[in-house]
């Protein structure tokens, strides 16, 4: 493995679905002379990519897994971690922009930036990956990149720069013009492989030198000597460009902008050589930690190979040896047969074979050192652990995960089903924080939750395909949830005499609406309840939150606040406290004007513009509330916010409704308060339920 | 009790009055370029939000983000108008009447009225509530717009909705003899209500060129915040 960490590179591929970025990846190993053969993604030769190594994600034509891989070029180590793009599994994108230093953002140059792309980029804010751009499909028609760039700019907010031209544009792109060497580049042989520097075309000098003038303009805005350069007229090196772009994209203040077509070999080289001259290596970022022996203070983690290690799991895979865990070492450096530590369980793994990734292929390795990412063999752990040597405690810090909105039920169909069934939950709850698994005691049913329909059909599907378990599916169900909309107060004594010694506890106080989840205020002064039956008070209060009294959904947002009580000297006990607590908190919720919440879902639709109007009816249709529709060039978007429970089927619909034109894609927004008549429709179906559980 | 002092203070209610803004078929805010005829067209669908209606806003020449951005601005600079109102009640009832408003921004070449006929039968296809009125803003009456307006026309017909316009009128124009910019004098009988805004010393006037018996009456507002002036 490369040591020097000036030429290592880990780098993610983010876009939105069918920009192509899964083929670019492809071509990239092609070109870095990994594999031989460049596969389509669609599999029309039945190969399919080799990043995309689930075969669901074959056959479906996206690419559901990220899987990391090797390859090296110009003397530099780059990792790739090629990255979902459907926002159902935007925790793997979020996992994976975690562990990475870079991103290319792939933009589609003829839809430009697309709401997937808008989600991605804040996800990389918010890890504050550094990126650089690549319009790739500039052999579409109605390929437009400069527009792309533009929207890099207005809708996302980029500081975008364009750092090549195109010659020729849809079935005349030939290749690309670089702004920084003013040099034109051709791309020849049968997978343009070889790159052909030649003059720029004289019909495009002029528009050559205004778009390097404008680059400079920007890029100087990074370097002192470049700017003296520009106002002294002293020769600007490419050197002097390229550290001024590098700075610029590094403190994430500027993105420049590079084009081609990845499907029709055209300018993935230069793209490649941005990846090193531009993108950070391991000693360009910070990575923090936190000190969970030290009050958890951030630790800032350094890239020196002596030091203790500190690796984080960011991937786990079912292979043929074991489970696969791919990890990022931050600092020191695991060897073969080291012990380290999984911070999170204090349990102790010793790190057997260490491997270097080619998607399904993988080759042994002695070490993982700082600011590589490999995996290790036979590790037990979930995703997300930190693995340090036993000298110190640190966690990476937590990564941002969101509640799941959505549930199925699901029955296995025999049983060997229901053993696979076991294994392949097990598995996917480590893989997946956002997807949860439970058993409900009173149908016995197994519930699987996530983040939207695809995310638990594509685990549904792959139950079947990777562990034969046949699962028949219920139909899917809201996550609702019940909260109060006012203060009310409560005063319960729970009172019982049944011979033997009796149970007595009082609780007084009141209940009001607050943005947490549950909170609990004690203000019960001069021993009118005796401290040591509060924390029963409160655990009979909390209790109460799992099943709310209105319709048996969770409860939220609810602070109480004990303020007077009393006790018995015989007869008080925790169970009587907490069951007065319980009395209290039913009495306190009836007054309360209790609700019910549903998920609101952000719905973005992108469609031709012929269907807006119909677009925007069929959200109206849905209790969705348009925030607006915008019309860029041949499609236009929608923006609504759409109630959860009426989403179940939308794609077919939206296909239908739109001769199968138009997309979307879905994300959680907020809780809201359902209208009575729906919540009146809601009771009546889980009355029915229960009189049909009943019978 | 808010949504009415805001309805008061808002210099729509002074210059055509809530209850009239929805008479008739079309009206128009004219002015030269720049003088607060977008602003004053969101006051007018800002009037209708707070008497709990839905309006329609469509551009064709600012990005849906700008149109939400306008009603944002609006809805502050009125509020301030008003005086002290607690900020939590103010947001509160912003997010209730806000999901009222649907901004929809077109580019003008490709601006016609099926879409919006497509998106206003689901209203009714669904039973909910239409809006009560659309604005238009950015339509160039410099050109011959006969045939949108004829479209348009079918379509308060079809969906009894109200339409405001925006209309830009140039400097330099000559006025026709019955008071009226050029690009109104040739449309004027489609138009029930028209206001004209100009520059007057460092306020804004406000003149109805056509409201029935309400002709000439002058308003000045206030050109940051297109309030009614003190």
């Amino acid at each position: 493995m490369i040591r020097d960490l000036e030429r290592v590179r880990n780098i993610g591929i983010s876009a939105h679905i069918d920009s192509g970025k899964t083929t670019l990846t492809e071509r990239i190993l092609f070109y870095t002379d990994k594999i031989h053969q460049i596969n389509e993604v669609r599999g029309k030769d039945g190969v399919g990519a080799v990043m995309d190594s689930m075969e669901l994600e074959r056959e479906r034509g996206i690419t559901i897994a990220s899987a990391a891989t090797h390859c090296e070029w110009d003397n530099h180590a780059i990792n790739i971690i090629d990255t979902p793009g459907h926002v159902d599994f935007t925790v793997e994108v979020e996992r994976s922009l975690r562990v990475l230093d870079g991103v290319i953002l792939v933009l589609c140059s003829v839809s430009g930036v697309q709401s997937q792309s808008i989600t991605v980029d804040q996800q990389m804010k918010r890890y504050e990956v550094p990126c650089i751009a690549f319009v790739n499909k500039c052999d579409r028609s109605g390929a437009n990149p400069i527009k792309v760039s533009g929207q890099l700019r207005d809708k996302l907010g980029h500081n975008s720069v364009m750092m090549q031209l195109p010659i020729g544009l849809e079935d005349k792109h030939d290749g690309i013009v670089d702004l920084v060497t003013m040099k034109a580049y051709y791309f020849e042989g049968d997978n343009g492989e070889t790159m052909v520097e030649k003059q720029i075309p004289e019909d495009m000098l002029e528009d050559a030198t205004i778009a390097r003038e404008e680059m400079l303009d920007e890029v100087s805005l990074f370097s002192e000597e470049l700017t003296d350069a520009l106002l002294e007229e002293i020769e600007i090196t490419t050197e002097m460009i390229m550290a001024a772009v590098r700075t610029g994209t590094i403190s994430r203040q500027m993105t420049p902008v590079f084009l081609g077509s990845a499907y029709k070999n055209k300018a993935v080289q230069p793209l490649l050589n941005a990846v090193l001259n531009y993108l950070p290596s391991p000693l360009d970022i910070e990575n923090v930690a936190i000190d969970l022996d030290n009050n958890e203070e951030s630790v800032v983690l350094e890239s020196d190979f002596d030091k203790p290690s500190v690796a984080l799991a960011f991937k786990l895979e079912d292979g043929q040896y074991g489970q696969l865990t791919y990890i990022r070492v931050y600092q020191g450096c695991i060897n073969k047969g080291d012990t380290l530590i999984n911070s999170r369980d204090g349990r102790k793994v010793k790190a057997g074979r260490l491997i270097r990734m080619h998607s399904s292929q993988m080759e042994e390795v002695d070490s993982i050192p700082a600011g590589h990412i490999g995996a290790m063999f036979g590790v037990d752990c979930a995703s997300g652990d930190t693995f340090v040597s036993p000298k110190i405690n640190y966690s990476m810090i937590s990564m941002h995960i969101m509640e799941p909105v959505i549930s199925l039920s699901i029955v296995p169909k025999d049983n060997k089903a229901q053993i696979n069934m076991s294994k392949a939950l097990n598995r996917f709850t480590k893989e997946d924080p956002t997807f949860k698994t439970y058993v409900d005691h009173e149908t016995g049913d197994t519930i699987i939750q996530g983040m939207g329909e695809l995310h638990l059909e594509v685990y549904v599907e792959r139950m079947k395909r990777e562990y034969g378990a046949e699962v028949e599916t219920g139909k899917p169900r809201v996550a609702y949830r019940e909260t109060i909309t006012r203060k009310a107060p409560f005063s319960y004594t729970h009172k019982k005499q049944t011979g033997g010694s009796g149970q007595f506890g009082k609780v007084m106080g009141f209940m009001e609406p607050c943005e947490e989840e549950f909170e609990f205020v004690n203000k019960v002064t001069g021993g009118r309840i005796p401290t040591q039956y509060i924390s029963s008070c409160e655990k009979g209060f909390l209790g109460c939150m799992a099943k709310g009294p209105k319709l048996e959904f969770p409860v939220t947002g609810i602070k109480i606040t004990l303020e007077d009580g009393g006790f018995h000297a015989v007869d008080s006990s925790e169970m009587a406290f907490q069951a007065a607590a319980r009395g209290g908190f039913l009495e306190g919720y009836a007054k309360a004007k209790p609700v019910i919440m549903e998920p609101i879902m952000k719905v973005v639709i992108e469609t031709p513009n012929e269907f807006q109007g119909s677009c925007m009816g069929l959200i109206n249709q849905r209790r969705g509330i348009i925030q607006g529709s915008q019309e860029e060039g041949v499609m236009s978007v929608v923006e609504s916010q759409v109630p959860l429970s009426e989403m179940f089927g939308f794609s077919t619909v939206l296909r239908s409704g739109t001769q199968g034109k138009a997309q979307f894609t879905m994300e959680f927004s907020s809780y809201k308060q359902v209208p009575q008549s729906v919540a009146e429709d809601i009771s009546k179906k889980k009355a029915d339920e229960k009189a049909a559980k009943n019978k | 009790m808010l949504k009415k002092d805001l309805i008061l203070k808002s210099p729509v209610e002074k210059a055509i009055g809530l209850e009239h803004i929805t008479e008739g078929k079309f009206g128009a805010v004219l002015s030269r370029a720049g003088v607060g005829k977008t602003s004053f067209l969101v006051q007018i669908a800002l009037t209708q939000l707070l008497a709990n209606q839905k309006i329609l806003h469509v551009s064709l020449d600012e990005s849906m983000d700008k149109i939400n951005l306008r009603y944002d601005e609006a809805y502050t600079n009125l509020i301030d108008h008003v005086g002290y109102i607690d900020p939590q009640k103010a947001v509160r009832l912003w997010d209730d009447i806000s999901p009222n408003k649907v901004g929809i921004s077109y580019t003008e070449s490709n601006f016609n009225t099926d879409k919006i006929k497509d998106y206003l039968r689901s209203f009714k296809k669904s039973d909910i509530a239409l809006p009560s009125i659309i604005v238009i803003d950015g339509l160039n009456f410099d050109k011959d717009v006969s045939s949108i307006l004829e479209d348009l026309n079918s379509l308060n017909q079809e969906f009894s909705v109200f339409i405001w316009f925006s209309m830009k009128s140039h400097r330099e124009e000559i006025w026709s003899n019955d008071g009226f910019p050029v690009q109104l004098e040739v449309v004027k009988d489609l138009f029930n209500k028209a206001i004209f805004l100009q520059p007057v010393d460092d306020k804004i006037e406000a003149v109805i060129l056509k409201d029935g018996d309400r002709i000439n009456q002058k308003y000045k507002l206030d050109p940051a915040t297109m309030m009614l002036a003190e």
